[in-house]
This record gives structure tokens, C-alpha cells and sequence, in this order.
């Protein structure tokens, strides 16, 4: 997909409002050693700043335990907030009372990791479909009934009628991920968090997944935060992306420049490690880096990546933190190899 | 290709299971041959029966077995003729062995790796067990695992190291063949980097015969020197990986491809309306029919097996018609 917009120093696109606004925030999760003395904190996520504009879609790639989820979840308010503020439409969520909460929460769709476990066995479509709505006070059976049908065309779950009685086991992955789609849209929300919402789906329906999502984004000018571990997807469906090791968004960047080049080594790292299906993989190694992702618990100090890269720079790398650098204008890396550059 | 040894010649392989709703085709006459020191790579939906494939070749069978027939021929025997006393005696761990489906989960976490690992080479008396230690550390090192780590619980692994000790497990006893069953798909994206790179060096180095069951066709073009393509319980295509991964000939090979996402191309990506048909009475005809643009009155018939030349084989009414050897 071509770039949305053209961006402004530091990457934001022109003329376009920031639905959601981060600003150096930091959920830390509490870890206690025989239910009682603090054993520490797992840094899980520690110091996002970005905002997300209307209409664009941000990706957020990373391997496991990165922090994707995490951010997610504080995004949505079910992880409470270490440090720092997260701001929707210029209002400070922590200003919020218990009526705001439920505004704000209605204007987010969440898309889970999981399709399988996010919808209850046990209710029908129709009911899973009503459910948010009698929570968020729409009780006019006419109103229900219409945002029903509009949601399910819009996920393409027809004939509607066919629909409605089932239960989830009932409808193959791709239908349940389409149904979980629709539940995230039936309170007309501004933004949608997307969760790896197709990475339990085959490769045949995954494009179909989110060229739903896209066509959604679309027609409602949705902003999307794109939450994957696949490289390989984010090129056709976001205007930027975001990489995150050890609880840090490492890099930011448009999709174009990103494509054309990586700047941090471990982003670096994910694009050498992602496969194209192409015959001539097979004669050739990867170069990737051994070791692991970080204890959260107790980060080494540095850079995060400083254990396994091999550019570390010693006395430096290995001691300070680096900060975000913005090397192109559309294009910040969190490394020191760009000291010279800010 | 070379004039290698046929290592595995699969015919008319057929696993049905039995269900209260009638039985299920999992494997419903398949039919492959794979040479010596090749990958084969098995790719596919999700239920199409990669893994009823792998089963039903090492003969680990659940019970609920309603049809088990055809013949695999492993290095000039059949199989099919031995009972099961001599096929746990003779093939399994010895020559053929396995690393199934989500295995590296199933590590006991209270016994030390050593320990889990000399256990195979033991019940086959063909080491005793200070040769079966030896063994051990020598394919830990294979892997490329620090041979202490063998004194470890598993949960002293990570996920990526947990999976290359299974690897080394199965590689111990130097098996012919080893059947792997989506090896790197519960792991990161750099550690599945870093065990196709550990695969790739043993398939360089000691000449295993590899089949690599996978739903996710990027990786597979890491080891695959074949790909086989199995829809709804059939093998639809069988093909050099060259072949595939250039010209993939049946509708639904084609379309499978369109709708991997590439990172450093940009192409349209597609993606298959519908879903696989149950495999409990299926389709009479072509299987893929429901979701095929190209079908015609010939496909309410099962397609014959065309071949297309050197060793390529497609299962689609188009290339009957011609007739046409494209792989010459
Ligand atoms: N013991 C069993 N009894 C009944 N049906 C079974 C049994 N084992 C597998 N099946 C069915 O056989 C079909 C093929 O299953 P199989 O596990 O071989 O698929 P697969 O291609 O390996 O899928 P995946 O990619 O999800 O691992 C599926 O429909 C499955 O539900
Ligand atoms: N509720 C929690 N309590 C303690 N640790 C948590 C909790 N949720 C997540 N973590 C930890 O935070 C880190 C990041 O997790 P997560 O955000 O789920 O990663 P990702 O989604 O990128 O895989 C991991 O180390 C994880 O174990
Ligand atoms: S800051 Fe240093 S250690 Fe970290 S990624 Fe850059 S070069 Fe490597
Ligand atoms: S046999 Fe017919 S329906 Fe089946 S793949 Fe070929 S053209 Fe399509
Ligand atoms: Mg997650
Ligand atoms: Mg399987």
C-alpha cells in the first residue's frame, strides 16, 4: 500500500488529527516472592511516546514478551499505568470518571491475539453482538437490530440470518475472527486495537482478514494500532511502523523508509529472519543474532540489544541508554550507532 | 535431479479415522517418492492432514483407525508388511525418526535433558550408556547447544533450545529419515532463523532425509528441495522446489502462493473465498472445486494424478486435458 500522507519531522503525517496521544508511559508489573516481599518489577512496557493519527494505521512489530500486548491492554485501561499519560482526543485518561471511562472505552474496538478464546462458547452471535451494546446503555430493540445487520455486512458474516443463531464453534477461524471484527465495530469506534489478529489463521484467509480491516479503516477513517510479530504483512496495511525489544519502541518509522532500510540492528535482525517464499533461501544461512530477548525483570543496562549485537559499541552501548534519534524525518532509530546523525 | 536412491516410496497411503459422524479422510490416497538427502516440504491448511501424513508413515496411530492401507517403502522394504513388534524393533527411532507437532513442550520438566536423551538409545540396546552419553553431547554440539546444557531441566531452555535438544533427540540415533511437524512455528521469528540455519547445516552436512510438514510456505523455502502440497486430505501437487516456488501449476497451489505477504516485494495479494470442504464425505469430484475459478464439468470427477515430468505430479483436470509434460 502506498504511504498516506506526507510526513512532518519526526514522522507525523501533515493535516491530520492525533486521535490518541502517549507520552512516556510505563507498566510495570509488580513481581512478589511468596505473595509477600517485592522481588521487583517486570518492565514490561518502559517509555512509549507516539501519537496515532485518524486514518492511519501504526504497526507494531516485535517478538514475544516485546511488550506489544502490554501496550495494548494500558491503551484500553485493563493494565493500569506505572508512569507516564495516555491522552484520547486531548483528554487526559487519568482525569476520567467512571461515565468517561465508558465513552472512552466505547470508541475503542479491541481485536485480540486470540480468536478462539475471545468469543464465549456459550452465546450465540446475536447476543455477542447485543452484549456491548446493552453494557454501553443501547437498549432500542430497532437500534440493536440495525447496527446488527450493518456490522455483519460489513464483515461479510451472510446471509445474516443464517448468522445469528450460531455459536462460535460453529463458524471456522477466519468467521470467528470476522465476528470478533464486528463486535469491535458495533459501538462505531474512532480507533481499532488489533491484537495479531490473524496470526492463528491460515495464510488463505489471513489477506481477507485485513483487507477487512483495511476497507473498515476506510470507510470509517479509523486509526488502527496493528500489533504483529510478522514482518512480512505490515508493508501492505500500515503507513507506519513501530519496532519494540525489551519493553522500548527501538524504532520508528514510516513503512517506506523502514522497507528501504532498517537502522536498528535488531530490526535489522527481523528482516533478515523473515522468509519470503523464494527457492533461492535454500542456499543461503541467515545472519541473525543467537541469545535471547531480555528478563524484563532485570534489563541489562545500555542498550537493551547490547548482548547480542554485534555493533555494540563497548564503554558506551553497554552503559548508557540510547535515545531516540531521528536520522531521516520520517525515521528515528534507538541506537548509538547514529550518535553523529541527531 | 540426481540419480539418487529412492529413500521413501509412498503409494496409495490412505488414514481414515473413525467418528461418530462417518469416517474421516485424512490421507486419502497419497501417493510420493522422496530420494536420498532431499527435504520434502508438506504444506497446507490447517486440517488437510500434514500431520495424519507424518502419522500414518511412522505408524503412530490413534486408535480410532477406521482405514490404514497402501505401501510405504523405506529403503527397499515395505513397511506395511512388518507387524508392529518388528516396526518398533527395526524402523522407528532406529530409521525413521520424528519430531512431532508442538513436541517441544513435551519434555518431561522434572527429569535432566541428558537423561530424556539416551533413553531412546537405550531401548534399542544398540549403545550402552556411557556410548549413548557420548552420542548425546556429540549431536548437542550438531545443534549447536553448550553440551552442559545437557546437565539442565528443560525449563532451564528457552523455547528456541528446547527444540533443538528434540532435534538432537531424533538425530541421535542417526535415523535415515526424520520427520519434522511444524519444528519452528511455536517459536520467535530469530530463533526459527537460527534452527533452519542448524537444519540446513545437517542436511549439508550428514545427508539426512528430511520431511518438513509446515503450514507456512516461507519458511519451508529454507530446506525444501521438494514441496508437496496437500487440499482437503490429497496430495493436489508434488514438485522440485524450483518448480513450485516459480510455476506452482494446480488453482489452488497458485492461489496459496498469491496470498503469502512478501517483505521485500510488493505484489497483490489474493486471498481463497471459503473454506476447505469437511473431510467427512467430502466432495465425489475435485475438492477444491468450491473454491476453484477455473473449474469445469470434469471436476465433479476426482482428478486423475498427471505427470508432468521428472517426478512432478498434479492432481487438476486441466492437465489431464493436455496431457502436456511441463516439467521435462
Ligand atoms: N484421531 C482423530 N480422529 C478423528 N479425526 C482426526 C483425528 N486426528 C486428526 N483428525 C482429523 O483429520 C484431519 C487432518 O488432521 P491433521 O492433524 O492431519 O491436519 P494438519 O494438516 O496437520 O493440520 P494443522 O496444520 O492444524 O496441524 C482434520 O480434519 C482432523 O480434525
Ligand atoms: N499481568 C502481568 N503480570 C506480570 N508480567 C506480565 C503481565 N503481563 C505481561 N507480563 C510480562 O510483560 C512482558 C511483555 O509481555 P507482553 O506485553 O504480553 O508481550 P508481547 O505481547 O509482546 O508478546 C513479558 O515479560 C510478560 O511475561
Ligand atoms: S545502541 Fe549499540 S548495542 Fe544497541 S543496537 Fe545500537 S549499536 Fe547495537
Ligand atoms: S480439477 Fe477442476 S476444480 Fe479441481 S483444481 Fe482443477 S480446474 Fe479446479
Ligand atoms: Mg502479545
Ligand atoms: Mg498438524
Amino acid at each position: 500500500m502506498p504511504s498516506l500522507a506526507k510526513t512532518l519531522p519526526n514522522g507525523q503525517p501533515q493535516n491530520q488529527k492525533a486521535v490518541l496521544r502517549i507520552e512516556n508511559l510505563h507498566t510495570w508489573f509488580e513481581i512478589r516472592r511468596m505473595g509477600f516481599f517485592k522481588a521487583g518489577d517486570v518492565r514490561a512496557l518502559d517509555g512509549a511516546t507516539f501519537e496515532l493519527y485518524e486514518g492511519e494505521t501504526i504497526s507494531i512489530v516485535g517478538e514475544s514478551g516485546c511488550g506489544k500486548s502490554t501496550l495494548a491492554k494500558t491503551i484500553l485501561g485493563i493494565n493500569h499505568i506505572t508512569k507516564g499519560s495516555i491522552f484520547f482526543e486531548d483528554q487526559d485518561l487519568s482525569t476520567l470518571d467512571k461515565e468517561g471511562w465508558k465513552r472512552y472505552r466505547s470508541a475503542i474496538g479491541y481485536i485480540q491475539q486470540d480468536p478462539y478464546g475471545a468469543l464465549p462458547p456459550f452465546m450465540t452471535v446475536q447476543r455477542i453482538l447485543e452484549e456491548p451494546m446493552k453494557i454501553n446503555g443501547i437498549t432500542d430493540r430497532a437500534e440493536q437490530k440495525k447496527r446488527i445487520r450493518q456490522v455483519l455486512e460489513e464483515v461479510k458474516l451472510a446471509p445474516i440470518e443464517d448468522f445469528l443463531p450460531k455459536f462460535p464453534h460453529m463458524l471456522s477461524g477466519g468467521q470467528q475472527q470476522r465476528l470478533v471484527i464486528a463486535r469491535a465495530m458495533i459501538l462505531d469506534p474512532k480507533m481499532l486495537i488489533a491484537d495479531e489478529p490473524v496470526s492463528m489463521l491460515d495464510a488463505s484467509v489471513r489477506v481477507e482478514i485485513l483487507q477487512l480491516l483495511q476497507a473498515l479503516q476506510r470507510r470509517h477513517n479509523l486509526a488502527i494500532l496493528y500489533i504483529t510479530h510478522d514482518l512480512s504483512t505490515v508493508r501492505y496495511f500500515s503507513e507506519r511502523i513501530f519496532a519494540m525489544y525489551g519493553g522500548k519502541i527501538i524504532e520508528k518509522s514510516s513503512t517506506t523508509g523502514l522497507l528501504e532500510k532498517p537502522l536498528h540492528p535488531y530490526t535489522a535482525a527481523l528482516f533478515e529472519a523473515t522468509s519470503d517464499p523464494d527457492v533461492e533461501n535454500l542456499h543461503s544461512f541467515k545472519d541473525v543474532p543467537a541469545g535471547e530477548p531480555p528478563s524484563l525483570l532485570n534489563p541489562p543496562p545500555g542498550c537493551r540489544f547490547h548482548p547480542r549485537c554485534k555493533k555494540m559499541i563497548k564503554g558506551l552501548c553497554d552503559q548508557q541508554m540510547p535515545p531516540e534519534i531521528w536520522v531521516h524525518e520520517d525515521h528515528a532509530a534507538a541506537c548509538w550507532l547514529y550518535k553523529d546523525q541527531a | 535431479m540426481s540419480d539418487k536412491k529412492v529413500m521413501l516410496d509412498v503409494q496409495n497411503l490412505k488414514l481414515y479415522f473413525r467418528t461418530q459422524a462417518g469416517p474421516v479422510q485424512a490421507v486419502d490416497d497419497v501417493s510420493f517418492q522422496l530420494k536420498q538427502g532431499h527435504t520434502l516440504a508438506v504444506v497446507g491448511e490447517s486440517g488437510c492432514g500434514k500431520s495424519s501424513l507424518a502419522k500414518a508413515i511412522l505408524r503412530l496411530l490413534p486408535r480410532n483407525i477406521s482405514t490404514y492401507e497402501g505401501s510405504i517403502i523405506f529403503d527397499g522394504q515395505d513397511l506395511m508388511t512388518f507387524d508392529d513388534e518388528r516396526f518398533r524393533r527395526e524402523i522407528r527411532w532406529i530409521n525413521i525418526a520424528s519430531v512431532p507437532q508442538a513436541s517441544m513442550n513435551s519434555l518431561n520438566p522434572v527429569v535432566r535433558i541428558e537423561d530424556q536423551l539416551i533413553e531412546p538409545l537405550l531401548v534399542h540396546d544398540k549403545f550402552n550408556k556411557q556410548k549413548a552419553k557420548d552420542r548425546v553431547a556429540e549431536v548437542f554440539e550438531i545443534v549447536g547447544l553448550p553440551v552442559d546444557f545437557l546437565q539442565r531441566y528443560p525449563f532451564e531452555l528457552s523455547g528456541g533450545m528446547r527444540q533443538r535438544a528434540i532435534i538432537a533427540m531424533a538425530l541421535a540415533s542417526d535415523p535415515k529419515l526424520i520427520v519434522l511437524d511444524e519444528p519452528s512455528s511455536a517459536l520467535d521469528l530469530l530463533s526459527q532463523a537460527n534452527l533452519m540455519n542448524v537444519l540446513k547445516r545437517i542436511k549439508q552436512t550428514i545427508n539426512t532425509t528430511f520431511i518438513l510438514i509446515t503450514h507456512d510456505i516461507g519458511t519451508a523455502s529454507e530446506l525444501a528441495d521438494e514441496v508437496a502440497v496437500m487440499y482437503a486430505g490429497k496430495m493436489v501437487e508434488y514438485a522440485s522446489a524450483e518448480y513450485f516456488y516459480t510455476d506452482a501449476h494446480h488453482p489452488y497451489s497458485q492461489k496459496l502462493m498469491a496470498s503469502v505477504p512478501t517483505l521485500r516485494e510488493d505484489k497483490d495479494l489474493a486471498f481463497i473465498p471459503g473454506q476447505p470442504p469437511s473431510l467427512i464425505n467430502p466432495p465425489t469430484g475435485c475438492r477444491f472445486a468450491a473454491r476453484c475459478e477455473k473449474r469445469f464439468e470434469k471436476c465433479s470427477m476426482q482428478p486423475r494424478t498427471t505427470d508432468l515430468g521428472n517426478g512432478a505430479t498434479v492432481q487438476c483436470w486441466l492437465f489431464d486435458e493436455t496431457g502436456e509434460v511441463k516439467h521435462a
